[in-house]
C-alpha cells in the first residue's frame, strides 16, 4: 500500500516538474534565428516592390512570419540608435525596401557602398511607403 | 466603408508628398509599455512613418504592428497572432493636427496634439500633449499618452488577464527632416 502511495506521488510531482519545465521553455522561446535559418522566398527586390504595389494585403498575408531574402542595389546606409540601415532599390520605383539590420550585421555594414549590389534576408514586416523588413543579416 | 478609409489616407499621403513645407520620417519611434503584478511588458518600433505638414500642423502617421519588437519571442506571437491580428490588421494609423502649430514660438513647447488613433479595425479620438522641437531643418515631436486596451476591440483570454495591463502607456519619438523628391 506505501508502495503504491509512493508511486503516485512521484508520478504527481514529476508531472509537475514536467509542466513546469515545458512553460518555462516556452515561455523563453527564442526569437527566429534568421541568420542560421534558410530563406523561405529568394527574389529581387524589384520583384518584392512590385508584388507590394500590385496587391499589398495578399502580398502581406504571403510573406508575413516568413524569411525573405531579396537581392538590389544600395542607395542608402545610415545608422539608427547603433544598428545599420540598409535600403535597397533598383532605381526605376518609387519605393524602396527598407531594412533594419541585427547588430551582429554592423561590422560588415560598415564595409558596403552605395552603389553595390547585396544580398539580404530578413522578416518582412509590411508595407508603408517603402517595404520595411526586420531583423536582416546580409547574405554572402 | 474600408476603401473609403484607405483613400482618405492615400490622398492626405499623396497631398503630403507633393507639396513643399512637408516633413518626414520614416524610422520614428513608438514603443507601448504595459505593467502588471506578473509582468512588464515592452515593444518598441523603429519604423514608423510620420509625416508633418510644416504650413498648419496636420500629422498623418502609419507603423506595422509586425515591426514591433519584444524581449520575449512568444509575447510577440501571441501580440500578432491573438491580440492585434496582424494579418487581418497589419497597420494603425493616426491622423490629426498639432493645435496652434504655427503659433509655437519657444525652442521647446508642450502643445496639445489631438486627432483619430486607428488601431484593430477601431477609431478612438486621441488628444494629448506634445513636446515640439521644430528648428529649420527638423521637427522633433515627443510625448506619452496612455489608450485603453478594451476600446480596441483586443480580447485578452482570462489566463493571462492579471499578465496585461487594462491600460497601456504609448511613447513615440518622431524626428522629421525636410521632405526632398
Amino acid at each position: 500500500m506505501n508502495g503504491k502511495k509512493f508511486k503516485i506521488i512521484t508520478l504527481f510531482f514529476l508531472i509537475v516538474v514536467l509542466g513546469l519545465v515545458a512553460s518555462v521553455y516556452f515561455y523563453n522561446k527564442p526569437h527566429l534565428d534568421v541568420e542560421n535559418t534558410p530563406a523561405d522566398y529568394v527574389l529581387t527586390a524589384q520583384n518584392l516592390i512590385e508584388e507590394y504595389q500590385k496587391n499589398e494585403a495578399i502580398t502581406n498575408e504571403k510573406y508575413s512570419e516568413s524569411i525573405v531574402q531579396v537581392r538590389g542595389k544600395i542607395t542608402e546606409i545610415s545608422t539608427l540608435k547603433g544598428n545599420g540601415v540598409i535600403t535597397i532599390n533598383d532605381g526605376s520605383l518609387d519605393s524602396s525596401i527598407i531594412c533594419h539590420m541585427l547588430p551582429s550585421q554592423n561590422s560588415r555594414t560598415i564595409s558596403l557602398k552605395k552603389g553595390q549590389e547585396i544580398m539580404i534576408k530578413g522578416i518582412c514586416a509590411g508595407f508603408l511607403l517603402d517595404v520595411m523588413m526586420v531583423k536582416c543579416t546580409l547574405v554572402e | 466603408m474600408k476603401e473609403f478609409y484607405c483613400s482618405i489616407l492615400c490622398v492626405l499621403f499623396l497631398n503630403a508628398l507633393n507639396a513643399q513645407d512637408k516633413y518626414i520620417t520614416k524610422e520614428g519611434f513608438v514603443s507601448f509599455f504595459s505593467h502588471s503584478i506578473v509582468e512588464d511588458i515592452k515593444a518598441d518600433n523603429n519604423q514608423v512613418l510620420s509625416i508633418v505638414d510644416a504650413t498648419n500642423g496636420k500629422i498623418a502617421i502609419q507603423l506595422l504592428m509586425r515591426s514591433f519588437m519584444f524581449k520575449k519571442a512568444l509575447m510577440q506571437e501571441h501580440f500578432n497572432e491573438n491580440y492585434v491580428e496582424s494579418y487581418k490588421y497589419p497597420k494603425a494609423t493616426f491622423s490629426g493636427e498639432i493645435v496652434n502649430f504655427n503659433e509655437i514660438e519657444a525652442q521647446n513647447s508642450e502643445v496639445e496634439i489631438t486627432g483619430t488613433l486607428k488601431l484593430h479595425g477601431k477609431e478612438k479620438e486621441i488628444s494629448t500633449m506634445v513636446k515640439v522641437e521644430r528648428t529649420l531643418n527638423e521637427i522633433k515631436l515627443s510625448g506619452s499618452f496612455k489608450v485603453d486596451v478594451a476600446d480596441f476591440n483586443i480580447k485578452i483570454p482570462s489566463i493571462v488577464a492579471n499578465n496585461i495591463a487594462k491600460t497601456i502607456k504609448v511613447s513615440f519619438e518622431l524626428h522629421h527632416k525636410p521632405y526632398v523628391q
